[in-house]
């Protein structure tokens, strides 16, 4: 009895001078892999233009329905993303959604990223949607990698051509 | 036709003589890619995507004999190179396929070619998910692209073709689908190619640009995203809506209809497959003329008049108001004193109701559907007894067929019609286009006449006259009376002098009354300028039908275009002073619109107006509105009326209710609930039951005591009729209308219209669940794959093609009068010469159009003159002109148009901005015209 004690105490003994596992959360973070799905971010291009043009691709891919997206068409004076389409409405409700990162595969323009935020809590439901304002990055950074599509334009410095998309 | 047998893909199928490989195919479900080729055109072989091996069995030269090989097989000759399957018609043992080496790689060569110059950003294109070139570039494509975005042509992203049509020119392939429909089926032959090579493009020839009434259409068939409407411009992904099934009632052809909904929003309007209704179009006015739903000024409240301002009340306290008022004066003043004016644009259900609780409980036959302006025409009765019989498809009238249309301009009246009149044209029938001036469907026509002004009649009766001499009354088949009278007056006329009265020639006349005997079904299309010329004109069209033995058949018969898309609905349901639902006449006439304006205070104290505007347009109802004690108004809009009305009862729109409507060849279709009512509003039938709930409460609890209605003498007897025969438990007598107090428990349109079909005559069987059967898909029936070619996620239809009631003269034993009327009195006097017309245009200044795309279509008002009528007076287009009747004038900027004839202007019907109201003084006004 006596030696049982002993020896769980040894062992809790050994393990005081290690380092420890855990860390002090959220004082400390723990840093996620490179490939971490967490909370979403809507990218944007280099001269500041929105990525996302309103296509829904990820909302049709999306298997929890956790997307909503509303297009409407770009004043051409000032458009908010290339070509004539962007989104007008862009909402993802993360209750719903599962980080499964379909919507990432399905964006033709690479603007929405599963990044490294993972700290989602909400008091309310309403508060669990986010949108468009929340998930946009600002326009100076995060601008993330140009989609496969413009790669071909810079690899071809061929005729003169505006950026369809 | 002789039938051919040939082998597709080692399958033998036997097809009438003509069909090409593509179709004869389909029949046996081989799937042959398509772009260029659609079913509803002529094939063209633009886009070689159909290409296919096909042999011919060999002959040999000699004998003329084909070769057998020692099995005794016939040697088949493979073409040496590949064929088009559209526009190669099939053969005699012939042998085609559709999977080899050689037709896959010719496939993949030509997609691959079609998406050299095809930006692929079905991300933000409109056609994405719906989209042939999508489909059969996943189907039959190449896995991958060998150029580059940077080798493709790029063009400038969408040009209007059209304020409703925008053309993006990189997405298009060139397969002239929307060029031929314009051509072929719409015949505006707005569109066509410019340039040549990578600059090929589709432009639009016309000025206004892309000016069709048809164009949403060549969206439809478009196989890409080159055109989309600017209606519908990034509104939402295909996948992503929702189709309702519905109705279109903003005209009296009742096109089947999807509304496409997302978030209980409209988002697009798409045709809905009915082979007897619209085939697969649908008119501009339908596809973007239902914006009026979501409109920002719909009423959402009901509204009750507080000391001299309308302000929102409650459901219950409005209700019980509208009850109290109405119970009131029905009690004070009798029914006599109430009068109901429904809207022909309310369904079927709601109009059965209306008309209910004004007969059966308020005791008042003063009903009316119109809001008795001075230029509208009397009630069409023969649309509906003589009508086209049960079984009328028009889509499959075509050789041995005869329509004559007269005096109507259906493109303006009911644009799909034009389409299907001209496909009888197209298919072999004679179609024979009479009237005033001109019409687009003259183009189509085999024969078109051109009476004078005021001829028209003589013109009917030079028609009857021949169709007299040349069968007599052999074909009477029809129940008739009256046929002495008819004698009497064509002994009395000879063909030459009708044809000397009326302008036409006579050989003109004696050929078309031939045409129309000889024709084994003869249809006759009336519309507004032909109803304008008065019931005598109608009552001889009909003799006309019935000598010529073309009524009371399937196919046959008349067809009157009335405004308003429930018109004949309307008449149907009995809202009119004259008779009861099912044409039941009255033994008294009651107040129609027309003698409610006139009848002054005393006599028409309460006034329940749904879905009409009569204050807008009409002083005189103005004047009666404002001195009637008690007005209720239900409508979607705070209308001219409305702002007079003591109540204002929110009615919902038609995507937010269910409801049937009658169309003009009598079909019966049923429209579903698209959406949540807007606010509080109600659909109108509920509102009725609402009302009539209240009244039967308070008879029940005593607090109503009906006046007697024999005491208001000839408008009792009115009530006592309808009493003893209308209610549910008929008890007769003039006790009181309480006593027979119809329920109001209908839950929902279903049971109303249920109710319909038991007391209407012709309605029977025509419940919800009769009005959902599909029957034949359509003109090929449907193959599962279909809408990989033919594409439109909203062609076919599977929520019931609707039923058409047999006309009166199939389905009762009544007796049809083939007694000439006495041609109308008025005529052209020398201080007043030229004749008026109110044209009704499909862009006319309806309410519901506001706030659309098609406002923009609407004309400022004007006045057409003809060149010799302007050469007298020296008057030079745009001018500003006075047009003088006797009894007002009107102040118009002049038109002078080359084809109109001497002594008639035109003026549109139903513009805000010309008061046609102040100058006729009926259908048909005689003015004069001072500069």
């Amino acid at each position: 009895m006596l030696g049982e004690l002993f020896k769980g105490m040894r062992t809790t003994l050994r393990y005081i001078f290690r380092q420890p596992v855990t860390v002090q959360y959220p004082e400390v973070k723990r840093p996620v892999r490179e490939r971490f799905r967490g909370r979403h971010e809507l990218k944007r291009f280099a001269n500041g233009q929105e990525r996302c043009i309103g296509c829904s691709l990820c909302a049709a891919a999306c298997p929890a329905d956790a997307i909503l997206v509303v297009p409407a068409e770009n004043d051409p004076a000032s458009p908010r993303s290339p070509g004539e389409r962007y989104a007008a409405t862009y909402e993802i409700n993360m209750l719903r959604c599962i980080f499964c990162g379909y919507c990432e595969d399905a964006c033709p323009t690479n603007a929405i990223v599963l990044e490294h935020q993972y700290e989602l809590s909400f008091y309310d439901r309403k508060a669990a949607i986010y949108t468009q304002d929340m998930l946009l990055v600002p326009k100076d950074k995060g601008h993330g990698e140009i989609p496969p599509l413009l790669q071909q334009m810079n690899r071809r410095p061929s005729p003169p051509a505006q950026i369809d998309l | 036709m002789p039938d051919i047998t040939l082998t597709v893909d080692g399958v033998a199928v036997t097809v009438p003589a003509g069909t090409n490989i593509v179709d004869a195919a389909r029949m046996v479900n081989t799937s042959i890619p398509v772009f260029c080729y659609h079913p509803r055109l002529k094939p063209a072989g633009m886009c070689r995507m159909c290409l296919v091996q096909v042999g011919t069995p060999r002959i040999d030269p000699a004998t003329r004999q084909v070769v057998l090989d020692e099995g005794g097989r016939p040697v088949i000759a493979m073409m040496p190179k590949l064929q088009t399957g559209c526009t190669t018609p099939v053969s005699e043992g012939m042998v085609v396929k559709t999977v080899s080496d050689e037709v896959k790689s010719a496939q993949r060569g030509v997609l691959e070619f079609l998406l050299t110059s095809h930006p692929l950003d079905c991300p933000v294109c409109d056609k994405g998910g719906e989209c042939p070139l999508q489909n059969l570039t996943m189907g039959w494509g190449p896995g991958s692209s060998r150029f580059e975005y940077n080798d493709k042509v790029h063009f400038e992203k969408p040009v209007a073709l059209g304020d409703l049509i925008y053309l993006d020119r990189e997405r298009c392939i060139l397969c002239a689908r929307c060029v031929r429909f314009q051509d072929e089926v719409a015949d505006d032959q707005v569109l066509g190619f410019d340039n040549r090579g990578r600059n090929w493009m589709i432009i639009s020839k016309s000025d206004p640009p892309f000016d069709s009434k048809f164009s949403g259409n060549t969206t439809d068939i478009c196989p890409v995203g080159a055109l989309t409407s600017s209606d519908f411009r990034f509104k939402a992904r295909a996948w992503e809506l929702q189709s309702k099934p519905a109705v279109c009632t903003l005209c009296p052809v009742g096109c089947n209809i999807s509304l496409d909904m997302r978030h209980d929003k409209l988002m697009r309007v798409m045709p809905r497959e009915n082979a007897a209704v619209n085939d697969i179009w649908i008119c501009d006015k339908g596809r973007f003329g239902h914006r009026f739903i979501e409109s920002g000024e719909r009423l959402t409240t009901p509204l009750v008049r507080r000391g001299g301002r309308l302000e929102p009340a409650s459901w219950a306290e409005a209700t019980r108001l509208v009850a109290e008022k109405l119970a009131a004066i029905q009690s004070r003043a009798g029914g006599a004193a109430i009068g109901g004016l429904a809207s022909p644009r309310l369904s079927n259900e709601d109009l059965y109701a209306f008309q209910k609780l004004f007969r059966e409980q308020l005791g008042s036959g003063n009903l009316d559907h119109t809001i008795g302006a001075p230029g509208e025409t009397a009630a069409d009765d023969l649309g509906a007894t003589l009508g086209v019989g049960a079984g009328t498809n028009l889509m499959q009238l075509g050789k041995g067929a005869a329509v004559l249309v007269l005096g109507a301009d259906p493109e303006e009246e009911a644009p799909l019609y034009m389409l299907r009149l001209r496909g009888i044209a197209q298919r072999g029938g004679a179609l024979v286009v009479a009237g005033l001036r001109p019409t687009k469907l003259e183009r189509s026509a085999t024969s078109r006449l051109r009476y004078r002004a005021g001829g028209e009649l003589m013109f009917v009766r030079g028609l009857l006259k021949a169709a007299y001499e040349a069968t007599g009354t052999t074909r009477l088949a029809v129940r008739n009376s009256g046929l002495e009278e008819l004698r009497a007056m064509l002994n009395k006329l000879s063909v030459a002098d009708a044809a000397a009265a009326c302008g036409v020639s006579e050989a003109d006349l004696r050929a078309t009354a031939k045409t129309f005997l000889d024709a084994d079904h003869g249809v006759i299309v009336y519309g507004s300028e032909a109803r304008s010329a008065g019931p005598a004109l109608a009552q001889d069209l009909a003799a006309l039908a019935m000598l010529a033995g073309k009524a009371g058949r399937a196919n046959s018969g008349l067809l009157a275009l009335l405004p308003g898309g429930n018109s004949r609905g309307a008449l149907d349901m009995g809202l009119r002073p004259d008779a009861r639902p099912g044409y039941a006449a009255t033994p008294s006439r009651s107040m129609g619109a027309r003698e409610m304006w006139a009848a002054g205070a005393g006599r028409l104290r309460a006034l329940w107006v749904a879905g009409l505007d009569p204050a807008a347009s009409l002083p005189a109802a103005r004047a009666a509105i404002d001195a009637a004690e008690f007005v209720v108004v239900q409508d979607m809009f705070l209308t001219a009326t409305a702002q007079l009305a003591d109540v204002v009862l929110p009615a919902a729109s038609v995507a937010e209710r269910e409801g049937s409507y009658t169309n003009a060849e009598r079909r019966v279709q049923r429209s579903r609930q698209a959406a949540h009512p807007l606010g509080e509003s109600r659909p109108d039938w509920q509102i009725v039951q609402g009302v009539g709930q209240a009244l039967a409460e308070m008879a029940i609890a005593g607090v109503w005591n009906t006046k007697d209605a024999n005491a208001k003498g000839a408008k009792g007897a009115n009530l006592k009729d309808a009493n003893a025969k209308g209610a549910k438990g008929a008890k007769g007598g003039s006790a009181v209308a309480v006593a027979d107090a119809p329920g109001w428990d209908y839950l929902t349109a279903g049971e109303l219209a249920a109710e319909i079909a038991e007391r209407v005559p012709g309605y029977a069987g025509i419940t919800y669940a009769a009005l959902s059967a599909t029957g034949s898909g359509g003109q090929w029936g449907r193959q599962v794959n279909e809408a990989i070619f033919y594409d439109g996620t909203s062609y076919e239809n599977t929520e019931g093609v609707g039923i058409q009631c047999p006309s009166l003269a199939e389905a009762t034993r009544a007796v049809f009068s083939l007694a000439p009327r006495p041609a109308p009195a008025t005529v052209a006097t020398a201080e007043r010469p030229l004749l008026l017309l109110a044209q009704p245009l499909a862009y006319d200044g309806d309410p519901l159009l506001r706030g659309g795309k098609l406002a923009a279509h609407v004309p400022a008002a004007y006045v057409a003159l003809s060149q010799e009528d302007a050469a007298r007076q020296g008057i030079r287009a745009g001018d500003e002109v006075r047009l003088v009747s006797a009894v007002g004038e009107v102040r118009l900027p002049a038109r002078v148009v080359a084809d109109l004839p001497q002594g008639v202007v035109v003026v549109p019907a139903n513009l805000s901005d010309a008061d046609l109201a102040a100058v006729q003084t009926g259908p048909r006004t005689y003015v004069m015209v001072m500069m």
